[in-house]
């Protein structure tokens, strides 16, 4: 075994004493060919099996620290001529550089459920982990991810109101009911991921990425989840029900039951279109048109070319934001006969393909103005794309890295909303100015 | 100052130090722990996540631990002296969720960002269902300087 003694600053041998106690000494441990010496005081007997401990910290100077790795050894222990010889027999250890501290929390997470299992057995009730319940709410729904539905939304009702027709209380009916529905699919993905063993055999989950964990780490039971993605579903289903009745039965009903069974296809069996390639366009088709035309005709009782436009650009920033969140997934996506798109093309692949769906979104957002099907100001909307340029480029730079890509699924989440906001505002604009004037 | 007097100053100073329990095989199993020393109970704590909740199986088969201070970077005092504690550890397991909290005051001297990561509590939930380890001493080795070639002074309960 090599150990760089070197890369660790404190290093310890510990030994079970004559009193059935542990006993360590710092020491400086010396490699040789057969393990570890050091000089050993001659007050202490070497005993026959010892274990080494080799650390390292570097304290921070406004207190804590960082660089932590360890490393544990069992060894047997011989002599060699008036020293002890340490002779490793097994090792254990972390290094935190080369694996993050989430990744290795991620890691044991069967420790953590084989003793809550073993605590609830010596208690007799259950033991399980707990979170408020709002933060479960936020986490188990994965609620931040709701911007992806309220700028679609938006750019409906907005270009709606380009066309001349604007009502908040139908825009808010509308904002509310697709969002229960956006949160019953990041439930219901979460079940599914689970059922199919995808959630599982992802170790390196980043915030973006590997699904909710609520099911992995035993914050909710399966069956609790299915529960409130049906509620949740229930609730949103109801709500265009309401809007259907008032605006327009078939046209409204026929939108949502597309939006629905999308979201629900996207890892329900049989379907299963995430791992059959096609989650991408259900994801594109879903959060563009779908709820873009059912927006727009909520407000307008009519669909429009305009909205069909506008529908494209944003479904294809949602669809991006799933395709390079898939990247830090792809591994154990293949793993678990998940065949996205990401798993399923080389890095060379995915990255053109960002780019040319990138450069697509934008050229449909500038051909629309051209063209007359959206006003001028839409072209707010390009305002993102010096941020879309660099996030390409730290996609490209931290590809495959999980965590180092945090920064770039972060920005890639920015563009893709930020951009579908701005869109929005364009016709907001347009239709505020055409009112004062 | 005596053994005990400036092991606690050590106990209360170390950024780390090294907890040592015997597995159920009879082999030391050598953890890197933050050690939170309570003067007021003259009981050393540490507090360990259920993610590496193995150390806490085997104190509650196996009481018996050691604890050894060392590594002069580690130590901010003005004096140095390696120390070793052994003592009987107990598990608290009771209340996982916040029964670690009462620790706060002593962890926060030693990592000041502690707080924010709780705030984060929602990114990692079972990081922060924590189980609390006691330790009793019953016996204190202290060496002066570091120095391990000379005998050590002793403390017993």
């Amino acid at each position: 075994m090599s150990v760089e003694v070197e890369r660790f600053s404190d290093t310890v041998v510990s030994f079970v004493d004559d009193d059935g106690y542990p006993t360590s000494i710092p020491v400086k441990l010396r490699p040789t060919e057969e393990g570890f010496t050091t000089d050993w005081p001659a007050y202490l007997r070497p005993k026959k099996h010892a274990t080494l401990l080799f650390n390292h910290i570097t304290p921070l100077q406004t207190g804590g620290y960082t660089d932590r790795r360890y490393l544990m050894v069992r060894a047997v222990v011989d002599t060699a001529g008036d020293r002890p010889l340490f002779k490793p027999v097994k090792s254990y250890g972390w290094d935190e550089q080369k694996t993050p501290f989430f990744q290795y929390c991620e890691q044991k997470i069967g420790q953590a459920r084989s003793y809550l299992a073993k605590l609830s057995s010596s208690l007799g009730k259950p033991v399980k982990p707990r979170l408020s319940t709002l933060a479960l709410l936020f986490r188990a729904t994965r609620f931040p991810f709701l911007t992806a539905t309220a700028a679609p939304v938006l750019i409906g009702v907005g270009s709606a109101s380009y066309l001349g027709y604007f009502d908040p209380v139908l825009f808010m009916l509308t904002l509310i009911g697709a969002s229960l529905i956006h949160l019953g699919l990041n439930m219901t993905n979460d079940y599914f991921d689970h059922k199919m063993g995808a959630d599982e055999k992802n170790i390196t989950p980043t915030p973006f990425s590997g699904g909710s964990r609520i099911i992995q780490y035993g914050l909710l039971t399966p069956s609790q989840v299915a529960l409130m993605s049906s509620v949740l579903y229930i609730a949103g289903a109801f709500l265009g029900i309401y809007l259907a009745f008032l605006r327009g039965l078939v046209p409204i009903i026929t939108i949502m039951a597309v939006g629905i069974l999308i979201s629900v296809a996207y890892t329900a069996p049989p379907f299963k279109l995430a791992y059959r390639g096609l989650g991408e366009a259900a994801v594109g088709i879903g959060f563009g048109p779908v709820i873009v035309l059912g927006s727009h005709y909520v407000q307008a009782q009519t669909f429009s070319v305009h909205s069909l436009l506008a529908s494209i650009p944003i479904g294809i920033f949602i669809t991006l934001i799933l395709y390079v969140n898939e990247i830090p997934d792809a591994l154990y996506d293949r793993q678990a006969g998940k065949n996205t798109l990401v798993s399923r093309l080389s890095r060379n692949q995915v990255v053109s393909l960002y780019k040319a769906l990138l450069a697509a979104a934008y050229a449909v957002i500038v051909l629309s103005a051209a063209a007359g099907y959206a006003p001028l100001t839409t072209l707010i909307a390009l305002a993102t794309i010096p941020t879309a340029v660099k996030t390409v480029r730290m996609v490209n730079q931290t590809y495959g890295n999980p965590y180092l890509m945090i920064p770039a699924l972060a920005s890639n989440i920015k563009v893709a909303t930020l951009t579908g906001l701005l869109h929005a505002l364009g016709f907001f604009i347009w239709a505020l100015g055409s009112m004062l004037l | 100052m005596d053994v005990f007097e400036k092991a606690e100053t050590i106990m209360e100073n170390a950024l780390v130090s090294a907890l040592s329990l015997v597995s159920p095989s009879g082999q030391v199993s050598t953890h890197p722990m933050l050690p939170l020393y309570s003067r007021e109970r003259r009981k050393l704590y540490f507090t360990s996540s259920i993610l590496f909740s193995k150390k806490a199986e085997y104190i509650k088969k196996n009481p018996k631990v050691g604890v050894l201070f060392s590594g002069r970077q580690f130590i901010k005092t003005p004096f140095y002296a390696a120390v070793h504690l052994k003592g009987d550890a107990r598990v608290y397991e009771e209340n996982l969720h916040d029964g670690w909290m009462w620790l706060l005051d002593l962890w926060r001297k030693k990592e000041p960002y502690i707080e924010a990561y709780i705030k984060q509590r929602v990114a990692l939930p079972l990081f922060w269902e924590r189980i609390v380890i006691e330790v009793e001493p019953r016996e204190i080795l202290l060496w002066e300087e570091g120095d391990v070639s000379k005998e050590p002074r002793r403390w017993t309960r």
